[in-house]
């Protein structure tokens, strides 16, 4: 039996898109508050669904989802989501789209409607604690892939949300890049929960990881014996991790 | 990655300083009156008092002359075609066809100025910050801006496509094969525009935007502004009238 105070508390999710294509079926699973949790499976396993899911993006599901205390189906508690839950998107160019850094990390607190001396003042948090102070009056779209994933980042935790979801976080940054954001990622605090294909990424950050696979989850257990598990790996599309090799 | 914002200067200039409120106002309400003038000689002055603004904005002549060139290379077949379009009694080209291209060329070259002097005086989002003030529907604004800033990623999408195809041996020809890919690049790039369009919109609502812009950018009013404003509503007014005028 699951605990049901957890910070994500999912049970039996099953999402299917509008042509009939069922991308979870009966996923179930728990993250403790403060928990930080890798999701792993191979391409079109539903890993950005799921994170959808839990966003309240994709709304009408079957199955009971809680988020932070949240349930993302409901109407009431949708509109309460973005204060409590924080998702950064696998490609930073969806989510930056002002003109300078400044306006893009002050976008989510200026919707929450918090009054512009603590706009401010969360805005250089946000920056300060991604390492960009200074780039307030950057335009976003120059900068480096990595910045840009950095941008992105503080423009989530600028509204302070317990919940953050990381997809894909290292994909399409260099080395330098990755390690950075690996850093980053390890020194946030909050329920963390991270999908990314990039299995030394997940064996960094996280204690515990889940299998996902054909929108369902296969296995779910501590990171290091998952991801060593090489019949398992090999099964779902993945390779066990050359630091476990 | 696009240089899009960066390609909008903003020099320092006496226009730059003025409230975007009512520069936005009084140079959209001159658009407005550029655009019904249909004489020569009031077309000819509307062109004049842009080349004025152009001069106050200090834009830079490159960037500007680059973007006039751009205007003229398009409107360059209807403006030669015009005087043959609009014949003379003996089927010669005629002076009236003559007077209606350079009415024309006057009205897109005066447009254009004008437009240009909008965007280079002040930074493009206060612009839209401005337009929301003003009442211009939040819809339009957000259209505005997320197109503005998509374009350029689109354009970048458009020519990773071609690099993909050149790679691949393709060159335009004129064939059924040549018709037949550029048919399929549109759509893929309709395809990926629609997809873009979606992922920003399920990252906006996951920010919590529901529909409307918040600024922290506030606006002051001063003397200048609306001397600016009556100056441009008035003469715009006034030119308007006199175009009338002279048609009667």
């Amino acid at each position: 039996m699951m605990r049901t105070d957890n910070a994500i508390h999912v049970e039996e999710l099953t999402y299917a898109y509008a042509r009939g294509v069922l991308a979870l079926d009966r996923v179930s699973f728990g993250v403790a508050g403060g928990e930080c949790v890798g999701l792993v499976g191979p391409n079109g396993a539903g890993k950005t669904t799921l994170f959808l899911c839990l966003a309240g993006v994709y709304g009408r599901r079957d199955g009971t989802v809680r988020v932070a205390g949240l349930d993302p189906g409901r109407k009431e508690d949708r509109r309460q989501l973005p204060a409590h839950v924080g998702i950064v998107f696998q490609d930073s160019d969806d989510q930056l789209f002002n003109a300078t850094v400044f306006d893009d990390v002050a976008f989510g607190p200026l919707n929450l409607g918090l009054p512009p001396v603590e706009v401010r003042h969360r805005v250089a948090e946000a920056l300060d604690r991604v390492g960009l102070r200074g780039f307030e009056q950057r335009v976003p779209f120059h900068l480096s892939g990595g910045e840009k994933r950095r941008v992105a980042l503080a423009g989530v935790l600028a509204m302070r949300p317990e919940v953050l979801l990381l997809d894909e976080p290292s994909i399409h940054l260099d080395p330098r890049g990755r390690r950075e954001f690996i850093r980053l990622i390890q020194g946030l605090e909050g329920t963390r929960l991270i999908a990314s294909h990039d299995l030394e990424l997940i064996l960094e950050t996280s204690q515990r990881c889940l299998v996902l696979d054909r929108g369902r989850v296969i296995a779910e257990g501590p990171a290091r014996q998952l991801l060593a598990d090489a019949a398992l790996m090999e099964a779902h599309g993945l390779e066990v991790p050359y630091s476990l090799r | 990655m696009t240089l899009g914002f960066a390609q909008l200067p903003t020099p320092d200039s006496p226009l730059r300083h003025l409230d975007p409120r009512w520069k936005l106002a009084g140079l959209g309400l001159s658009l407005v009156a550029v655009a019904l003038l249909r004489t020569l000689p009031a077309a000819g002055i509307a062109f004049a008092a842009s080349m004025g603004l152009a001069v106050a904005g200090r834009l830079p002549p490159r960037w500007y002359l680059v973007r006039l060139g751009l205007t003229a290379a398009l409107l360059a077949p209807f403006v030669v075609t015009l005087p043959f379009l609009l014949p003379g009694p003996e089927g010669t080209p005629s002076w009236h066809g003559v007077e209606v291209a350079l009415v024309l060329s006057a009205k897109a070259a005066t447009l254009v100025t004008v437009a240009l002097v909008l965007l280079a005086s002040a930074p493009f989002v206060d612009t839209l910050k401005a337009a929301h003030c003003l009442r211009v529907p939040g819809l339009l604004v957000q259209l505005f801006l997320l197109t503005y800033r998509y374009l350029f990623l689109l354009g970048e999408e458009l020519a990773r496509l071609r690099v993909a195809l050149r790679v691949r041996g393709y060159r335009n020809r004129a064939t059924r094969h040549s018709y037949r890919t550029i048919g399929h690049v549109a759509g893929t790039l309709l395809v990926r525009s629609h997809e873009r369009g979606e992922r920003v919109s399920q990252a906006m609502r996951c920010r919590g935007f529901d529909g409307r812009f918040h600024s922290l950018t506030t606006f002051r009013t001063g003397p200048k502004d609306v001397v600016f404003f009556v100056l441009l509503a008035a003469g715009s007014g006034a030119l308007v009238f006199w175009d009338m005028a002279q048609r009667m």
